[in-house]
Order: structure tokens, then C-alpha cells, then sequence
């Protein structure tokens, strides 16, 4: 049994409408999430194909061709939102809106559009059937929260990150140096700075813990000649040099 | 003509018997060949009596397919620790996933409805598979380009700007201007509103190709077979399912098919209506990826060709026109996007096709090959290629006894039982070309195999596959419907040709990388070698050194720049001076050191990782490159160290930031 009403098409719109109200006015991701997706998706191909006339036998077919005039749309809104310089959410929501509209108006206005395919009879579920699916949702939306969790936990490098930066333009006279670290325990370092091979300061046990980030601007002296400074990072319980690390001072 | 499996499998036996007791062995051995590899379709109605799908089984697979899920997830992370085990718990995961799948679409008595419902679920469990290797981001090369492209456009709002890393890409934005339509719409970050579209792509490419299998082969048992071989292609699982546009392009590409397709006899203003649509698929796809475009026109064009030669056509001339007017839309619409945009595709494409021939051919031949061919391919685990060398037998298997069956459906409905369907074919009278198009496709079979062998033609026969498989799925599907299985297939024949097929699709898995199990860090090996240090180092530059600072690193940390770094890289110093030199002289000459002083470059970043091993794709910077059977030298990565107006300005120990712009001021 085919589907021969037209209430999709203003639903269509009023759906599109919703969407550029929500974008104009919110900022809520689900909200937004909600009645966005199925427009970029489906709801904007869905009136394109009732514009075209395109007959289709079966809700798949329907869907399926739904979904690649709805994509073929939002590429087609990617170039013109670009020429008129208007690539942003509030015009996104716009264009589908236009196209939506003007899709349900041309399929309204004609008479001898095809009907819709009719939506077929779903099977029945039991009990124990919605129990096992939603199961299988829960095991497969944790495993993936796992691996997230597992990802961003892992990490293969254990390392401490070190710089020294000139000071940026219009700030001459400073230097930055910085640790990072990224080990498994908090560790003690020492830093020593040289200017021109010249001893210029010494931090003596700076102790960085894991995932911290320690800094220090350095006064220099701004030079008209270009100076050459360098950074030393030991590690005080075998006074190894861990990390070297130099920058030019700009001049004056 | 019907004839049960059983009779089948008697008639085999009876050749076996004639062989042994007639005078003529010959014409025996030639009767039993004809019997296996002929035109016969003995499965007469292929379609299993009308029955509601069993909503009982489902529910029984959704929750087997997510303890299967879970396992592959186990194994990830047993592979990021380096741990023995993941292999047998990322396979365990993916045989459980896989084989009952298999088994129940394969099944002849399977709804239709089921069979669908089924192949949607095992297609979003491989994409849930793929995706859980890196849940957090993207993870391969050519993700991170479009991803980099996708930020750009989200940024400046502006299509069409350059990118060095990918010349070729901002001329076909599509799937960008879609990613970021979502993310502008929804909020969502890119990498979930991309994420999102590709698990659409993903469900709309089955439902397509579905669509259109059956509406050519007239069985929904054929065309979901079908389906299941083709995610036995080794682009299925990785490539096809990764953010990069042969992913729009391909879905695009077979939905233009299905709609031909299902249109195909009607005729006046519903031909006309299907027509609408299918130019407008086919514009989206001249914006979206060139060699999907091409394969779409070559599609289009060969079937128009096929019509104008099939004779006793009982179709109006208007479906011919139909076809000729798509042809010519699939053909101009990519040509026409490539002169307005001035899109050098021959330069960028022409290398890889010419030196992958020019390999195939000098193997075929005997000629000596290249320098850089000696070194061998990244090596694979054993089980992953024996689990390849058997899915491919299998299709070898499925292709010869499928072959001629295949032909024999397309033919006039006249003579289907005998080898008189392939002399009607002959003579060009078939019903349907797009069944002859498909059969024939499944030649590029071995076709791309032979540039799989060679190290330069593999990216070749990679991306063939993706096409070729269109061909290959349904004539395997018709081989196992109409011989292997037949009807009402009973013993063996019910098992045997869905473990076969369960096989091919975890062939598929198995040849889509190197190691499709996250692992521990690899020189030089694209995605097993992104890890959170070489991420932490380019977020590191964005937040200290800020965006668009221009950089010349690796391949690997070049994206990684790019990406999570926004800075600008560059592949090229300037004209004549190639960074790889720069980097892998064991000390800066003249010509490399001029060069950078010249050049506007800010910034070196040296993984000194490179130097532990040799790398494993066999190059370290861009494909083009020359490849590397040798690590590179630690002391050639540190010569920056000594020269005059660089300085050292980040070191995390592996990974060191050079300042090259003291180096101008030497000018």
C-alpha cells in the first residue's frame, strides 16, 4: 500500500525551519545535533526527489536515493554559500531551508508526482529479542568508551620536553624557557643558561610532574649584535645533560 | 528447466562415471569442465520461498557482533602494549563478527529483509573496527589531508585554498564542504561530524549497491552475496571507509548506478525524472574524486557502447538514448569541472599509472627492474597472507564457475541451460548489458592482483579493486546461487560456500594494511607511526611558536604539523632544492644550505626516530623519493646542530624543532 498524502512536504519545511531557528538561536549540541543531522541526511534529498518526480518502489530505494540527493545538496550549497561568501552555520541552515522549500513547493504544485513507497511491516520483537539488541548496544557503546579511554591513556614515549624561545616582536629583551613533561613520576631538574657561552642564570631543582608544564621568562640584555643563548637541562641525581636547547636574542 | 542441487551434484558424478567407463576420456573431461565451469543455471529460481525475517536470529547476532566488537577493542589495546595476545584477540573478534554474518546472509532460505538488515550490521561493525584502531582521531595519511583541508575551509570559510601537502585535494572539496556543513550546523568537532558521515556513507554504499546488484540480477539473495564478496576487497575495510573522498566518491558513484539501473525500463517522462537525478549525482561526483568520476565515465560509457551493439533489442530506442545522454553527462561533467578549474590531473595521476605499467610490464617481460623495486614490499605476518592467498583463491574459484553462469543470465531468456546462451551472446543478443558489463569487470580481477605483486603498481591495483569488486561480487554471488548452492541446498552446500565466503571477507580485512591491529611505533609506516609524542610536539609548536609558522619536516610529521600544529608545511624548499636532501646529507653542502638561506622556511623538525630503523613503506619523506633499504644516520639529523644561524629551540629528546630563520639574515 502506497503513501499518497503530500504531509511530508510542509513537515519537510517546518523541519528546516526548526533548524535555522536552532542554529540562530542556540548553541545547544544536542538540540541542534538532533535536528540537523537528518536535514543535512535525509529530509532536504527526501523533498528533491518528491521536486524530481523520481518513482521509487520501496522505502530502501527511497531512502538510499534520499540520502545521495541530500548529499549531492549540501555539496551543491558548499559552492554557493562560497561564492556568496556566506559559509558559516546561519547560512548553512539557510540554504537547506531554501532548498527544502523550494523543493516541497515544486512537488506540492504538481499533480501527478508519485506516491510514497509504503514503510515496510515491521517484524515483531519480543521481550528477550529488545533485551539481547539493547545488550548488544550497551557491550558495543562500551567497548567503544573503552578504547577511547585506552587510547588516550596509553602512551608508548615516556619523555620531558624542553625549549627556549626568543622573546616574540615588540617584546625584545626576554627569553622563554620551558619544560614539559610527559614521564610516568615527577622529576627534579636543574636549568642553566648561557649567553654567548657565557653563564647568564642557573634554576636549580625545578621539579615538573607528570603532564605539568613549568616556564620562565628570562630578562636579557637586548644587544645591537646578535647574541646566541643556550639552555641546559640536567638531571640532578646523575648531573647528566638531559636536554640542550638555544635561541638567537634578538637585536635591539 | 530445474534441476535440485542434488541432481547436480549427481550429474558430476556421472561424468566421473562416464570418464571411467566410456571410450572417449576426452569429451568426458570436456563434459565435466563444462558441467563445473559452464553456463548452466541449475538453480533455476534462485529466490527462497516468501518468509518474514526471523527477528529472533537478529537479536542473537547484534549481541554476538558486540562481543566480537569488544574483543577487536581488547585487541587494540593489547597491540599499543605490544602484548602477544592481540592478534588472537583482534582475529577472534573478527571470525566472530564475520562468519555467523556470513552464514545467515548466505543462508539460501535468509528474508530478504534480514539479509539486509544484516549486511547494514556487519558493514558499520567493520566501519566500528576500522575506527576503533585510533577512537580519538583520524588515523591514516590521507584522513589527515582532507581533515587538514576540512580545518582550513571551517577557518577561513573559503573554499579552494591551497595545500601543499595535497596540491590536487582543494579542487575537490566535497567532502569537506559536507564535513563541515555538519560541524557548522551541529557543533560537533570535525573528527565526530566527520566520523558521522562516514558511518552514513558507509550504510548508504551497502543499501546502493544492493539496490542496484538486485535490481540486475533480479534476485535479492544474489545481490546480497554480492555485497558480502565485495567487502572482501581489500579497499573495503580501510580505504573506502577512511576520511578521504574516494569515500563520498564511490558511494556517489554507485548510487548513480542503482538509479540507472532501476530505471532502466521505464520510459517517457519517468525515464526523464531518474535521469534529473542521476546528473545531479553524477555533478556531485565531478567535484568530489577524479577517479571515481573516471570509473563512473568509463562505467557509463561502456554500457552505452553495449547497448548500441546489443541486437534484437526489445527495448524502445528511447532507453538507448537514456543510456547515451547518462554517458555523455558521466563523461562531460568531470571533463568540464577539470578545465574550469584548470585541474592538472595528468601530471598528478600519469606518474604512478605510467611507472606502475611500465613495472607490471618489465615483470611480464623480464626486463631489469628499477633500483628501488629490489627492496621488498613491508613485510606481513604469515597468517594475514595466507588468509589473503586463500580469499583469493576462493575467488578464483568463485570467478571460473561463475563466470559463463553470469553471461548465461544476461542472455535472452530463451536459452539459459546451455552453452547456446554464450552463442546468443556471441551473436550480441543479451538482456541485459549492465550484467554483461559487471561479468566482464570481474576480469580487472587478476588484472589488479599483478600490480598488487609489484612494489610501484600496488597503489594501482589497490584502487582497481575498489571498482573491480562491483564485477567480482556479483559474478561470485551468481557462481555460489546457481552452482555451489542451488536452491534448496542441503549437507556441504550449505556450509561450504558460506565459510567460503566468511573467508574472502576476512581476506578483505586481512590485505587492507600491513597490520590492521594497532601497534607499537614504526618508522615510517603512515599510520602505525602517529603516536601521542609526535602529537604532542606539533600541539606544542601551534601553542608556543602559534599557526602558520612554515615548516618542513618527514612525511609523518609533516601532517602531524599540519593537523594538530596548523602550521604551514611545505614539501618543497624551492625550485632544485628537494627537503629530503637537506635532511639526509651527512652534512649541509653548499647547494642545500644556499638553498634554505634563500628559501622563507621558519622551521626544521627532526624525528630522530627515523635513524632506528629503515623505513618501513621505504621512504621517509614523499613517495616519489628515492626508497631507503637503510636507516638514516643519527649524525646527518643532528648536523643542524653546528650550523651557523640555526638554533635548537625544542627537544623532547626524540623529537628536536630547529629555527632556520636566523639563516636568512645570512644573506
Amino acid at each position: 500500500m502506497r503513501i499518497c498524502n503530500k504531509n511530508d512536504l510542509p513537515a519537510a519545511c517546518l523541519w528546516a525551519g526548526a533548524v535555522v531557528a536552532v542554529v540562530a538561536t542556540t548553541d545547544n549540541l544536542l538540540l541542534r545535533t538532533v535536528l540537523s543531522v537528518p536535514m543535512v541526511f535525509l529530509v532536504s534529498g527526501h523533498t528533491v526527489l518528491r521536486a524530481f518526480g523520481v518513482r521509487t518502489t520501496s522505502a530502501l530505494q527511497h531512502l538510499v536515493y534520499a540520502v545521495g540527493a541530500s548529499l549531492s545538496a549540501g555539496i551543491a550549497g558548499g559552492f554557493v554559500l562560497n561564492a556568496a561568501d556566506f559559509l558559516t552555520p546561519l547560512g548553512w541552515s539557510l540554504w537547506f531551508w531554501a532548498v527544502t522549500a523550494a523543493a516541497a513547493l515544486v512537488a506540492a504544485v504538481h499533480r501527478d508526482r508519485p506516491d510514497l513507497p509504503a514503510w515496510p511491516a515491521l517484524a515483531r520483537v519480543r521481550f528477550w529479542q529488545g533485551t539481547m539488541v539493547m545488550l548488544a548496544l550497551l557491550v558495543a557503546t562500551g567497548a567503544y568508551a573503552l578504547a577511547v579511554r585506552d587510547e588516550a591513556a596509553h602512551r608508548e614515549f615516556k619523555y620531558t620536553e624542553f625549549w627556549l624561545l626568543p622573546s616574540p616582536p615588540g617584546n625584545t629583551g626576554r627569553i622563554t624557557v620551558g619544560i614539559r613533561s610527559a614521564e610516568t613520576q615527577a622529576q627534579r631538574f636543574d636549568v642553566e643558561v648561557t649567553l654567548d657561552g657565557q653563564p647568564f642564570a642557573v634554576l636549580r631543582s625545578v621539579a615538573v610532574a607528570p603532564g605539568d608544564t613549568w616556564t620562565r621568562e628570562i630578562p636579557v640584555p637586548a644587544l645591537a649584535t646578535r647574541q646566541k643563548a643556550e639552555a641546559r637541562l640536567y638531571r640532578p641525581e646523575d648531573n647528566r645533560l638531559y636536554r640542550s636547547v638555544s635561541t638567537l636574542v634578538p637585536r635591539n | 528447466m530445474v534441476a535440485s542441487s542434488d541432481e547436480d551434484m549427481t550429474l558430476m558424478m556421472q561424468t566421473h562415471s562416464t570418464a571411467r567407463t566410456r571410450i572417449n576420456p576426452l569429451q568426458a573431461g570436456m563434459r565435466f569442465v563444462s558441467t563445473i565451469i559452464g553456463p548452466d543455471l541449475r538453480g533455476g529460481s534462485v529466490e527462497a520461498p516468501s518468509q518474514r525475517a526471523k527477528s529472533g536470529s537478529m537479536a542473537i547476532l547484534c549481541l554476538t557482533v558486540a562481543v566480537a566488537l569488544l574483543l577487536v577493542v581488547a585487541g587494540h589495546a593489547a597491540g599499543r602494549r605490544g602484548y602477544d595476545v592481540a592478534p588472537p584477540l583482534f582475529w577472534s573478534g573478527m571470525v566472530l563478527l564475520v562468519v555467523p554474518t556470513s552464514f545467515r546472509i548466505a543462508w539460501p532460505t535468509t528474508a530478504r529483509g534480514e539479509r539486509l538488515f544484516l549486511l547494514f550490521l556487519l558493514a558499520e561493525a567493520l566501519f566500528y573496527c576500522k575506527k576503533v584502531y585510533s577512537p580519538t582521531s583520524f588515523s591514516g595519511y590521507d584522513e589527515f589531508l582532507h581533515w587538514i583541508a576540512a580545518e582550513d575551509l571551517i577557518t577561513a570559510r573559503r573554499l579552494f585554498l591551497p595545500n601543499a601537502l595535497f596540491p590536487i585535494g582543494p579542487t575537490y572539496p566535497a567532502l569537506e564542504i559536507l564535513t563541515t556543513a555538519i560541524a557548522d550546523l551541529t557543533g560537533l568537532p570535525l573528527l565526530v561530524a566527520g566520523t558521522l558521515l562516514l558511518a552514513v556513507l558507509k550504510g548508504t554504499f551497502i543499501g546502493a549497491l544492493f539496490l542496484f546488484l538486485e535490481s540486475i540480477s533480479g534476485s535479492s539473495r544474489i545481490a546480497a552475496i554480492a555485497c558480502l564478496v565485495y567487502m572482501g576487497c581489500s579497499t573495503f575495510f580501510l580505504f573506502d571507509s577512511s576520511f578521504s573522498y574516494q569515500s563520498l566518491g564511490i558511494v556517489l558513484c554507485v548510487l548513480a548506478f542503482a538509479v540507472e539501473a532501476a530505471s532502466k525500463d521505464l520510459v517517457g517522462r519517468p525515464r526523464l525524472k531518474s535521469l534529473g537525478l542521476i546528473a545531479v549525482l553524477l555533478a556531485s561526483l565531478a567535484v568530489t574524486h577524479h577517479i571515481s568520476a573516471a570509473f563512473a565515465a568509463i562505467y557509463f560509457g561502456a554500457l552505452a557502447c553495449l547497448e548500441a551493439l546489443r541486437r534484437r533489442d526489445p527495448m524502445r530506442i528511447e532507453a538507448k538514448i537514456g543510456v547515451g545522454l547518462t554517458a555523455i553527462l558521466a563523461i562531460a561533467l568531470p571533463f568540464l569541472w577539470m578545465q574550469a578549474r584548470g585541474i592538472p590531473l595528468a601530471g598528478y595521476l600519469g606518474p604512478v599509472i605510467e611507472a606502475g605499467f611500465n613495472t607490471l610490464l618489465g615483470k611480464i617481460l623480464g626486463a631489469a627492474t628499477p633500483t628501488s623495486q629490489h627492496l621488498e614490499a613491508p613485510t606481513k605476518a604469515l597468517y594475514l597472507q595466507l588468509t589473503t592467498l586463500l580469499a583469493l583463491l576462493l575467488l578464483a574459484l568463485g570467478l571460473a564457475t561463475g563466470f559463463f553462469r553470469s553471461l548465461a543470465m544476461a542472455a535472452q531468456s530463451g536459452a539459459r541451460s546451455s552453452w547456446g546462451a554464450i552463442h546468443d551472446i556471441s551473436k550480441c543478443r543479451w538482456r541485459d548489458s549492465r550484467l554483461m558489463l559487471l561479468t566482464f569487470l570481474a576480469f580487472g580481477l587478476p588484472i589488479s592482483v599483478a600490480f598488487r605483486l609489484t612494489v610501484i603498481g600496488w597503489e594501482i591495483g589497490n584502487r582497481m579493486g575498489t571498482f573491480v569488486f562491483l564485477g567480482v561480487g556479483l559474478v561470485v554471488a551468481v557462481s555460489v546461487v546457481h552452482f555451489w548452492q542451488g536452491p534448496a541446498p542441503r549437507g556441504w552446500r550449505r556450509i561450504a560456500p558460506a565459510a567460503g565466503l566468511a573467508v574472502i571477507v576476512l581476506g578483505g580485512v586481512a590485505s587492507s594494511a600491513i597490520n590492521p591491529i594497532d601497534g607499537r611505533y614504526r618508522v615510517a609506516a603512515d599510520q602505525e607511526s602517529i603516536e601521542p609524542m609526535g602529537i604532542e610536539t606539533a600541539r606544542w609548536a601551534k601553542e608556543w611558536l602559534g599557526a602558520g609558522n612554515r615548516f618542513i619536516s618527514d612525511r609523518i610529521n609533516s601532517i602531524l604539523l599540519a593537523s594538530y600544529g596548523r602550521q604551514d608545511v611545505r614539501v618543497k624548499i624551492k625550485d632544485g632544492v628537494d627537503p629530503a636532501s637537506i635532511f639526509e646529507a651527512e652534512t649541509l653542502g653548499p647547494g642545500e644550505f644556499w638553498g634554505l638561506a634563500g628559501s622563507d622556511i621558519d622551521f626544521l623538525l627532526v624525528d630522530l626516530r627515523l635513524s632506528t630503523a629503515p623505513p618501513v613503506l621505504g621512504f621517509y619523506f614523499q613517495p616519489w623519493q628515492r626508497r631507503q633499504g637503510t636507516p638514516i644516520s643519527g649524525s646527518a639529523l643532528l648536523k643542524f646542530n653546528d650550523v651557523k644561524g640555526v638554533t635548537r629551540i625544542y627537544d623532547n629528546g626524540s623529537i628536536v624543532i630547529y629555527d632556520v630563520r636566523g639563516l636568512h639574515e645570512n644573506l
